[in-house]
């Protein structure tokens, strides 16, 4: 039995050396990534320092170009959205990473509804991808423990990486357009058949709308200038999918600026890749129209 | 609950405890075990746990009245009940698994002959691990009825050995008389047991997480949407599942089996690096052995004794049924049926050369690696075996014909590559081959360690594996293939 339970300590310091010897090195890897998603989280969370930020999941990703914004409004823009349906529980936790290094003026922030519906496909686990960051914000080891891996997180450094190793090196070696600032063009023309209206039957989720509140609150604390967008579809579903956002901005007196059905993009064929997501056409148009909003109605930014 | 499971990890760890904590009084630790394996596989659905439970009985008390019936000299009486258990295996089998599909294919056939039937599909939820433990059973059964065996007095240990949680769900088909012999005695804590089941473990999630999980995400990437990919990325992704199966598979054996060595028992081995053979009949005496094992003692044996008089073709006939059994096996659908009939078809070469009944011994350079046509020949058995799982694969004949009908039609699309899977998926089955090729040929030398490491080998070893499977695994994975069977 003692010579077992010499065997037991001997693997569990062992394990812990590799561990954190071999987290560390990728944690290195990680925070030098030049390109690949590891790049675009990374910056996000350590080296961000715009004035106007981008939040939101892939629509936000193609939707927003922040130098056409950086031109209409004179402000520097970076737009840390990342695909995967990201949601309010990534968000919030980037939000907190952000706000220990500096204050941004102003967060735009694309709302979608797994930000506050039980959507299945999108719920705590899409925090996992700040593993890295465990431990950087009390927000962001909020959104970890409520995923369930914060305490695996802890225990191991190595698991914050899990499956990244091949990312981590391409991201070192590769090379990604900074001048786009987070903007991911898409190239191409949708194409229409079969498409249909996504709806979200889905009930709503008590906890993605305390954290949403807690997201308006401390930006609000923070002074920053939130300000909610949705922006054009393909094709829309003919329920009021943003009646909760609409109701939620009113409640703490933060625009809502709703593209949803713009008719200057909807059934605009040309200007989508797919029928949620426009192509670098319709981005740009996009932004355009939308800066220009902005500057017109919110002179303040 | 999967084997590779946080709740199962304390679930085993609760039962380990109290299983050792009682170790000086075997009975005792039988019915700690008969209740963690109840408890376990009821988590699946508790009507599985009950009819499990009363085919135990049942094949318990036909066990015993073939044992009064021998003790009478009444061979007849005997021979009637060990039918009636098969009957009862069998029947427990085709009710569940087989019955809708082959009523579905007589009213297919009858449509041939424009006879109209009708049959409304039966809506069973099929027992998990069913496949496995009616051969249990039935083995129980046919070898007391040969003398192999006496008729298990204790019921305890005997239900044990049906619901024994390790291998309830998807094997090793343990033999009754190894098993039973190993519940007679009381199973003391052993270090070395543990040290070396927890070994096996690890591997066995490496095996699943990083190299069976990873290639999945490609392979049925490509497989689910073939028609929109390149022929290249079909014959690739197929040139991948058989690894992605033997890690699937293999790894959940080598689970299972290290669980059941921290239990103090020693089950059966499943797999013996099944892609180093140079023929069909070889690859078939490494893979899945203890199924094959069975099929050739229960099936192959007694078919060939039968079919002697017919002499080569007797038991090539032997050889069919048997394979066909073993397709047929994996599920109801006539892609298995199909990929019993070709790995049959394989052997008859075999069978016509003489190289059925020879050992085949595969040779080696001065370096002790195997000789060119060697690895020529087991590239070819490769590729042999992945034509077969091509169909094993298939949900149906249509599919698998589609997917035939799309390789000469998409040549000129290119490869997909998804970059962190198959790089991922790269290293680690480089990292397997290399544990393969280790063992198969080389299997006294060791990597070099410098002295001061080499008494921490195993330490070592298990940190590294660890640290491997947090670092490549996928921890939101599917089920273990061979679930469904």
């Amino acid at each position: 039995m003692k010579k077992l339970l010499i065997h037991i300590t001997i693997v569990t310091g062992l394990f812990f050396v590799f561990d954190r010897l071999l987290g560390c090195g990728l944690g290195l890897l990680y925070s030098q990534s030049n390109a690949t998603d590891e790049y675009k989280i990374s910056y996000s969370n350590e080296s961000t320092c715009d004035s106007l930020l981008f939040f939101g999941s892939s629509r936000c990703l193609h939707h927003y170009v922040p130098a056409i914004f950086e031109e209409e409004l004179g402000v520097s823009c970076y737009n840390t959205a990342d695909w995967g349906i990201k949601n309010i529980y990534y968000h919030y936790g980037l939000l907190g990473n952000i706000l220990t290094r500096y204050i941004p003026k102003t967060i735009i922030f694309e709302i979608h509804p797994c930000d506050w519906l039980q959507t299945p496909y999108s719920g705590a686990e899409r925090a996992n991808s700040l593993a890295p960051y465990c431990g950087m914000s009390n927000q962001c080891d909020e959104m970890l423990q409520i995923s369930g891996n914060y305490w695996k997180y802890q225990l191991s450094m190595v698991y914050r990486y899990t499956g990244s190793l091949p990312n981590l090196l391409a991201g070192k070696y590769g090379t990604m357009d900074r001048s786009l600032k987070g903007w991911k063009p898409m190239d191409g023309v949708m194409d229409t058949t079969n498409v249909k209206a996504e709806e979200y039957p889905f009930a709503e989720d008590t906890v993605k709308i305390a954290l949403l509140e807690r997201f308006i609150k401390e930006c609000q604390q923070y002074h920053i200038r939130l300000i909610m967008v949705e922006s054009p579809m393909y094709i829309c579903s003919k329920q009021d999918v943003f009646r909760f956002p609409r109701i939620l901005a009113q409640k703490h007196g933060i625009p809502f600026l709703d593209h949803y059905r713009d008719s200057d993009f909807m059934g605009h064929r040309d200007l989508f890749f797919d029928f949620g997501h426009l192509n670098r056409k319709g981005a740009e148009l996009y932004s355009k129209k939308l800066s220009k909003e902005l500057r017109n109605t919110l002179p303040a930014i | 609950m999967v084997v590779n499971s946080l709740s199962f990890l304390w679930f085993f760890l609760a039962v380990m405890v109290v299983y050792y904590l009682c170790q000086n009084r075997k009975e005792l630790q039988n019915i700690v075990l008969l209740i963690a394996s109840y408890w376990f596989y009821s988590q699946v659905d508790i009507r599985m746990a009950i009819l499990l439970l009363v085919l135990t009985l049942v094949f318990w008390l036909l066990g015993k009245g073939i044992g009064v019936a021998f003790d009478k000299d009444d061979n007849r009486r005997a021979s009637i009940l060990v039918n009636i258990g098969v009957a009862i295996g069998i029947g427990a089998l085709f009710y569940f698994k087989y019955l809708n599909f082959f009523m579905d294919s007589i009213i297919a056939f009858a449509g041939l002959f424009d006879l109209h039937l009708s049959w409304t599909a039966m809506k069973l939820i099929v027992p998990v691990g069913l496949s496995f433990f009616t051969f249990k059973l039935m083995s129980y059964v046919l070898d007391i009825y040969h003398g192999k065996i006496a008729p298990e007095k204790d019921i305890v240990s005997f239900t044990n050995y049906i619901a024994f949680f390790p291998t309830i769900l998807s094997g090793p088909i343990d033999r009754p008389k190894p098993f039973l012999k190993q519940l007679t005695v009381a199973r003391i804590f052993n270090p070395d047991n543990l040290m070396n089941g927890f070994r096996r473990i690890l591997w066995g999630m490496f095996l699943k997480m990083c190299i069976a999980d990873r290639l999945d995400i490609y392979v049925s990437a490509i497989w689910n949407n073939y028609e929109h990919h390149s022929s290249i990325s079909i014959i690739f992704a197929s040139l991948l599942y058989p690894l992605q199966m033997y890690a699937d598979f293999c790894g959940y054996s080598e689970m299972a089996i290290g669980v059941a060595l921290i239990l103090g028992f020693k089950v059966a081995e499943n797999f013996k690096r099944p892609f180093f053979t140079i023929n069909i009949a070889n690859y078939w005496s490494r893979w899945h052995m203890s199924l094959t094992s069975w099929l050739t003692d229960y099936v192959f044996m007694p078919l060939n004794i039968k079919l002697r008089d017919w002499g080569t073709n007797g038991t090539i006939a032997a050889i069919m049924l048997n394979m066909a059994f073993i397709g047929m096996w994996h599920g109801a659908e006539w892609t298995f049926f199909l990929f019993g009939i070709y790995h049959g078809l394989w052997y008859i070469p075999l069978m016509i050369s003489g190289q059925f009944f020879k050992k085949t011994k595969i040779k080696v350079n001065s370096h002790g690696w195997p000789t060119a046509p060697f690895v020529a020949k087991m590239a070819g058995n490769y590729l042999v075996v992945t034509f077969g799982l091509m169909l094993f694969h298939s949900k149906n004949i249509s599919e698998f014909w589609a997917i035939l009908c799309r390789i000469p039609e998409a040549w000129n699309g290119s490869l997909f590559f998804d970059m962190p899977t198959l790089v991922n998926g790269a290293i680690c089955s480089i990292a397997l081959i290399y544990v393969d090729i280790q063992e198969e040929w080389f299997p006294n030398k060791k990597i070099y360690l410098p002295s001061f490491a080499e008494r921490w080998r195993w330490e070592l070893t298990i940190a590294l594996e660890i640290v491997a499977i947090l670092l490549f695994g996928i921890f939101d994975s599917n089920q273990f293939i061979y679930f469904q069977f």
